[in-house]
This record gives C-alpha cells, structure tokens and sequence, in this order.
C-alpha cells in the first residue's frame, strides 16, 4: 500500500500536469458513475461543505484566530443571493462575488473590534454576530421573509441551459472548490501567505519583523469569510428555499467539526474533515439523535490523539509543541550528563 | 415611564443572575487561565438538576441550590478532566476546542434525555408582588437579589481569607511556581473550575425559577450572556464581572422596553461589541488586565 | 559621525518600579553599541522601549532624524529597525529559508490578486525572497542548514537564524539581545568574529550582552545601566576605569584604611 503510494508521489512530481488532467477527468466522471440522485445529492453536500470549511479552515488554520460562527457569512451570502435575485432579479453568476463580498465586508465589521484584542475574543464576538445575523433574518420581515423564509429562489442559468438537476450543481459546486482551492494554494505560498503564518506561529515576532498583524489578520478573516458568502450564494438557488433555521450556531459548530476533524493548516484537510463528516451523517441517519454526540466526541478523542486533525499540518504550532517538548527532553538529558 | 422604571426593576434582578454567572465564569476563567465555551451548559445542567429534585423530592428552595450545586460540581469534574487537565502546557486553542466539543455532548445528551421541548418550571416561590408607589417587586426578585448578594459575598470570604482561596490565587497567578511551593496544581484548579462551575448551577436555577421555564438548549445563550458579562468586568476580576452582569441585565430589558422581546439578544451583544471597540479592557480599573 | 538612534531622558515606569529611569543614549553610524549591566538593570526593556514594543513613558527615542516614540513595533520596523529576542523567538516549526522569507515582508509588494494570478510583482518578489534569502543565509554560513525545522536547530545556529532573519529587512540598526547567551567559549568566539563582520559590512549594531570579554573587545561604545538609571557611557577603556562601574559590579569595597584597622 505504502509503495503504491510513493509510486503516485513520484509519479505526480513527475507529471504534475497529467495528474492534475487525471484527477479532472475522473471528478468529471463522478456522475456518470452515480446516475441515482439520491448519491449525487450526497456528493454535492460534501463538495459545499468543502468549500465552506476550507474558508474556514483559512481563518482557523493559517492566522490561528478563532472564528466560531461561520455560518453568519454563510447566511449572509445565502440571503444576499436571495434577496438580489428574487428582488432585482439580478444574474446568478454575479450575485456569486457580490455575495462573497457582501459577506467580506460583514468579516471586516466584525473582526475590526477584536484586531487589538487576543484572539479568543474574536472568537466570542464571532459567536455573538452569529446570533444577531439569524435574529436579525428571523425578525426583518419585510426583507428576509421572517420565519417563513424566502421561498421559489430563481433558478441559474447557464448560457440558456436551466441548472436544476443536482447533477448539474455538482459541476457549480466543483468548480467553486477548485477554483477556491487553486487561489487558496497560491495565496499562501506568497507573502501573504507567509505573513498568516508568521502571525500563525509567534505573533511578536511577526510584528518585529514589520509584519503589519492587524492589516494582515483582518485580510485573512475577510478572505475566510468571502468564500462563506460565495458558498452561501450557491446553496439558496440549490435548495430553493432558505429560511433562518439553516444558519444556527450549530451549523457553525458543524462547519467547524469538520475543519477539526479533517485538520487545520493544510488545503486537503477540510476537504477530507467534509468527506468523513458527511458520510458519517449518512450513515448515522438510523440513530439520528446521536449524531451530534458521535460528531462531539470524535472531536475530542481528536483533540487528545491528534490535535492537528486528520490531515492537518503536523510541522506547526497547530499540532500541540511537540517539538517544544523534545527540546526540553534533551536539556533534561544535558542535565543529567 | 412607569414602564420603564418597572424594567430597570426586572433588569436589576435579571442583571444580578447574569453577575452570578459571570462571577462563577470569571472563577473558572481566573483558575484555568483559559477560555471555556461550556459555561452554558453547566448552568443548564444546574437548572435541570433543581426542577427534577423539585419534582421528585419537594418544593424546598435550599434542597434545590444543594441540588444544583453538586450536580454542576460534578459535571465541573468531567470537564476539567476532559478539557483542562492535560492541556495546561499545550497551545491554547486545543483546551478551547475540548471544551466546544464537550459543550455539544452535553447539550446533545441533555436533549436526548430531558426531551427537546420547553419544561415549565414548578412554582417553588409563593409570588407576592409588593407594590412601592409605581414600582412592582415580586417576591422571586427580592429573593433572586439576596441570594447573589449572600453567595457572592461567600465567594470573596473564601478567596480572600482562606487557605484554599490563598491556593486558588497562586495557582490563577502562576501555575509553575505554585506546583514549586508545593500547592497541588491539578487539585487545586480542579477545585477551582468546580466552585465555578456549582456557582453557575445555582444561577441557572435562579433563571429558570424566574422565567419559570427551562429547556435543554438554553444554555447556548446563557453562556454568551455569562461571557459576555465577564468580558465587560476584565474577564478575570469577579467584582468587575458582576458589574458587567448587571449592566447587560439592565440593557437587555431597557432595550426590550424601546424594541420586543425577540431583539433581547442583539442588545446584549451589540453592547459588548461597542464596549470591545470604545473601551477594550472593560471596566477594570488596571489596564493589560486581559489574559 | 551622524547619530542614528537617539534616546532623550527615557522612563519605563511599571507601576510604582522605575525599570528605565531618563536615560540618554546616542548610537552613531557605524558603531557597535554595547548596553550591559548588573541582572534587572533594564536592558532589555530599554531595547524593547527602542523597538516600540513597551510603550514609553517619558522621554522621545529618534532614529535617522525621525521621531518615532510610542509608534507601533511593525511601523518602528519598517523605518529601518530590526531586532533579535533575548528568548529566541523564531518559528520554530519552519523552515530557515522561510523564517528569513519572512524576514523580506518589508521589501515586497505582493497584494491579494498579484499571488493569485501569479503577476510579475509575485515573480519579482519570489525570485528576490528566494535569491536574497539564499546570499544571507551563505553570509551567514546556514546554507547546510536552509531546509531544517528551525526548532530542530542547536541553540547556537538559533541564534544565528534569528539574526539572519532580521538582516532580511535591511536594517539600518540592528538590535541583537544577549546573543551569546548559553553558548559555548567557541561559539561566542565564533558570534564575536560575526558581528565584527556585519559591521564591516556597514551595518550599525546595538548589543545587550553579559559576557565582558565578548563587550569588550567587540564594541566601540559602551553604555551602562544599573537599576534603570545610567550610570557611564563611552568607550571600553573609559568604562572599564569608571569607579561606579565597578561599584555597580563588584559592590562598594571597604578599603582598610578607611574603616580603621
């Protein structure tokens, strides 16, 4: 197994491009091979919540601030692409960045406050917003429809052809994920990338070295939070009704179980934390009721195994000092030579 | 303006049940040195523990707080095992996710086996209501105000005048040079997280006592309130933190009065937001008070 | 022989405790500043006052003519600043090469979109972290170590990391803590040799060092602090002969014809 492994290593290294049109054509494949579309339902929920969770795991994972309710952006996209295009009857393909926009600037709000502040209390403030954002769509009736939702959301259109058929989101919510993903990686390799990471690993370090932190952490958050708001765009004309009920504090927390599960501080992880998460819900539909529970304490048996996750970066601070903790085994050594 | 002055009563009493909760999570917060996001599910624990005594055992108000206490203690236990005991040397971030992983077990549990729905609360105090001029003061919120005021004052005898309180403060201050005096850390924080967590018990018994009703997922609210409140007194001073419950009491219910109930929370936090941004150490008197 | 940082009667008050009580200080260009002191004497925290860190108290801190008391520590970096931590603050969990990548933040203008779509400006400056980070690093003598985890590095080569990373920003001043803490004899020999080196190289460096021989024989200018007041400033053969240098030291001798016997 080990081998085949390192055999596709070597073989990707060797021909990045071909895999890369490998792996294309396969996910390309993906629904020929599951015509049922109870599956390609399944599959679609995991590829939106891969998109969400990697936007998360780029607030969590690459600048370590906490943020806790995510699904506030998410609402926000979902109800920005609603409202335009029930309202003004706006273009899908466009109401995709407005959306991530919108949500953005809503990040900016909210972590502007918090940037002097350690980062646990973005994490309440995230929490707090994420509470106001669901009162504020259950009471503004007149824009949100209150509690009874906003219902018959228009469907998109691609160059004359209706995309109704889940089969057709999955080609909308892959190609989002692939573009997230292709940004993602090279926004990170770049400065910006590393002044996340250097804020990530020793904040006073980063800030001796002329690493504008505040600018930097509340880019980070905004760039975490624009794809939220993207993904939202994209799930209200899927499902075609949205009402506040969708984005409660423990969608949030779902969100993050994934990012935890999966692991923090790398691309795959939130991608492989969506897989594990979703198919798990599929598979505990029969004990419904303990699917939060089985989802709490695999986070903490995560926690106390494997910090980092799944997938998660080991070679960080993510992953609990371990390097800290061989040091100071080898000075107790020095000490007893 | 009757009205109002009759909210700044019901604010009174609500803000001195939020100062009981931030009081308690300024405690767990103070001794652990980190963040916990099961606060409210402690206090939704306490409250559970009393109505069930009140409806198995008898309408006796101390039985109930003796109730709340030790079932909140224990789950205080579980916590601290779980969340803090293996993490103090570790990146913060790893307790802090514990502690959000626990909080959806409990709640979870807590809806499977207390049932999802709203649960009225038995009538423990005979509601008189003493009428001074305009004002309207019912027995449960002279009752609600003496009972923090009694159990907060215990509190600081106990931190201040103790030889556990003297053992809570080295170890809140510097874990490694308390384990060095020969102060048993593990036990002693242990302590600490539980009295916190016992306090907040007992004032979720209070709120469910005062709105009569309780429900497996109150505790999400609850504990941003608690959070909220301790955030507005430093986070780690416990009178500070009490006056921050009281404020938010206040607003949240002199909001009310201008708005309807269903904006209740947005009062709350958009309070602390604006407090976070004008004045970001709250209202503690020393700067650099956060942790 | 210009001044390039300037202290004016600096205070550091932490409550009631005077750490740094109005200190004067002028580093001229070219020079190698040696700041020592007893344990407590406020070193430190007069280095961390300088690179805005703590803010101040009282007083002004000037560098290059400019200004900058009480300014945020990444703006303080950007006027030309850089400095090393007394308790090594690398991150530990990259790379050498990326750590002093880090240290270019300063010099490069990527923004959002250039990194996505991989403009010239991302080119530019990837080839600059790149190429520049690799010519420190074999001025330095790291080239062998530029993949390792720099947590994984002994003591020593830390150190060295750190200060390659802040020569990265091109400092006009560099600030480097208690460098030869924990070494060995050969290796502050060896950090002696360097820092004469960088200065050759015409970098200004201020120094906070406990090791007298290492002070001595490397600095040209000396200042002297005791319990957060100065107490001598100039050069090694003034300091070495100062009475209250001594005093400071070794304690005030009982000389025995004073007390009598």
């Amino acid at each position: 197994m080990n081998e085949l492994f390192s055999k596709i290593k070597i073989f990707y290294e060797k021909h990045k491009l071909i895999s890369f049109g490998i792996g294309l054509a396969l996910l390309l494949a993906i629904p020929a091979l599951f015509p049922k579309s109870y599956i390609m339902g399944i599959i679609d929920r995991i590829l939106l919540y891969a998109l969400l969770a990697g936007g998360l795991n780029v607030i969590n994972g690459y600048s370590s601030q906490f943020c806790i309710g995510y699904a506030a952006f998410y609402c926000i996209g979902a109800y920005t692409e609603a409202i335009m295009s029930l309202r003004l009857n706006f273009n899908f393909w466009i109401l995709l960045p407005i959306s991530g926009i919108f949500a953005a600037t809503a990040g900016l709000l909210v972590c502007l406050p918090t940037l002097k502040l350690k980062g646990k209390y973005l994490s309440i403030v995230t929490l707090g917003f994420s509470e106001i954002i669901r009162l504020i769509a259950l009471n503004w009736s007149g824009l949100t429809g209150g509690p009874m939702g906003l219902k018959g959301i228009p469907v998109p259109n691609f160059f004359g052809i209706k995309i109704k058929s889940s089969i057709s989101y999955y080609y909308i919510f892959l190609g989002l994920v692939i573009i997230f993903l292709f940004a993602t990686s090279r926004v990170i390799k770049s400065k910006i990338g590393r002044a996340w990471l250097s804020i990530r690993e020793d904040e006073l370090a980063a800030r001796s070295l002329g690493v504008e932190t505040s600018k930097y952490k509340a880019l980070n958050f905004m760039y975490g939070a624009f794809w939220a708001g993207v993904a939202g765009a994209a799930y209200a004309p899927y499902t075609r009704y949205i009402d506040s009920t969708f984005f409660t504090l423990d969608e949030g927390f779902n969100i993050l179980s994934m990012v935890i599960i999966g692991g923090m501080g790398t691309l795959i992880g939130p991608v492989a934390g969506s897989i594990v998460v979703n198919l798990l819900t599929e598979l505990l539909r029969p004990i419904s009721e303990y699917r939060m529970v089985a989802y709490a304490i695999l986070i903490i048996v995560m926690m106390w195994l494997r910090p980092q996750g799944l997938f998660g970066a080991s070679n960080s601070i993510l992953s609990g000092g371990k390097i800290k903790k061989k040091e100071e085994r080898r000075k107790k050594k020095e000490v007893v030579v | 303006m009757e009205y109002f002055l009759n909210q700044l009563v019901n604010g009174i009493s609500q803000g001195a049940i939020y100062a009981l909760m931030a009081i308690s999570y300024s405690v767990v917060v103070g001794v652990t040195g980190l963040i916990t996001f099961t606060h409210g599910e402690v206090i939704m624990i306490g409250a559970f523990a009393s109505f069930y005594i009140f409806q198995f055992v008898g309408n006796n108000l101390i039985l109930g707080f003796v109730a709340s206490f030790i079932a909140s203690w224990l789950i205080g236990m579980v916590i601290y095992y779980v969340c803090y005991n293996r993490f103090f040397e570790s990146p913060s971030h790893i307790s802090l996710i514990c502690t959000i992983g626990i909080s959806m077990l409990i709640k979870n549990l807590a809806q499977i086996y207390f049932g999802p729905n709203q649960k009225p609360m038995l009538n423990v105090i005979d509601n008189k209501v003493f009428r001074i001029g305009v004002l309207q003061i019912s027995m449960i919120q002279i009752i609600i105000v003496i009972t923090v005021i009694v159990l907060a004052g215990i509190l600081s005898f106990f931190i201040n005048k103790t030889r556990w309180g003297i053992k809570l403060r080295t170890v809140s201050q510097d874990k490694k040079a308390a384990s060095l005096m020969g102060v048993n850390v593990s036990r002693t924080a242990m302590i600490g997280n539980c009295i916190g967590c016992g306090l907040a018990g007992i004032s979720g018994m209070l709120i469910s006592v005062y709105y009569q009703t309780l429900q497996a997922t109150m505790g999400g609210s609850l504990g941003m309130k608690a959070f909220s409140s301790s955030v507005l007194g430093g986070l780690t001073d416990t009178r500070f933190s009490a006056l921050g419950g009281l404020a938010i009491g206040i607003i949240e219910n002199l909001g009310i009065a201008i708005s309807s109930a269903s904006f209740r929370d947005i009062f709350a936090f958009g309070f602390l937001i604006l407090i976070l941004i004008i004045r970001p150490e709250g209202f503690a008197t020393k700067k650099g008070a956060r942790p | 022989m210009s001044a390039l940082l300037e202290a004016k009667q600096v205070s550091k008050h932490f409550g009631g405790l005077k750490a740094v009580d109005s200190v004067d200080m002028t580093i001229n260009k070219g020079d190698i500043f040696g700041i020592i002191g007893p344990n407590g004497a406020g070193k430190t925290t007069f280095f961390n006052m300088c690179s805005g860190i703590y803010p101040i108290t009282s007083g002004e801190i000037w560098l290059d003519g400019e200004n900058i008391t009480n300014m945020h520590s990444e703006v303080i970096a950007r006027k030309g600043m850089a400095r090393t931590f007394q308790n090594i603050q690398l991150f530990k969990y990259m790379s050498v090469l990326e750590n002093v990548k880090i240290g270019f933040h300063i010099n490069t203008k990527t923004r959002l979109w250039d990194s996505i779509l991989h403009s010239s400006t991302y080119k530019k400056d990837e080839k600059l972290a790149e190429e520049k980070g690799l010519e420190i690093l074999e001025r330095v003598g790291l080239t062998e170590f530029k993949d390792t985890m720099a947590g994984n590095l002994s003591y020593g080569v830390q150190r060295r990391v750190e200060i390659a990373r802040a020569l990265a920003l091109n400092p006009k001043i560099l600030l480097i803590d208690e460098p030869a803490a924990g070494m060995n004899p050969n290796e502050t020999k060896a950090l002696m040799e360097f820092i004469k080196k960088l200065n050759k190289d015409g970098y200004t460096i201020a120094v906070i060092e406990h090791d007298m021989k290492f002070v001595m024989n490397t600095c040209n200018r000396i200042l002297v602090l005791s319990f957060g007041k100065k107490i001598c400033e100039g050069n090694p053969e003034h300091v070495k002969s100062d009475k209250e240098v001594n005093e400071a030291y070794f304690g005030k001798g009982i000389l025995v014809r004073e007390a009598g016997l």
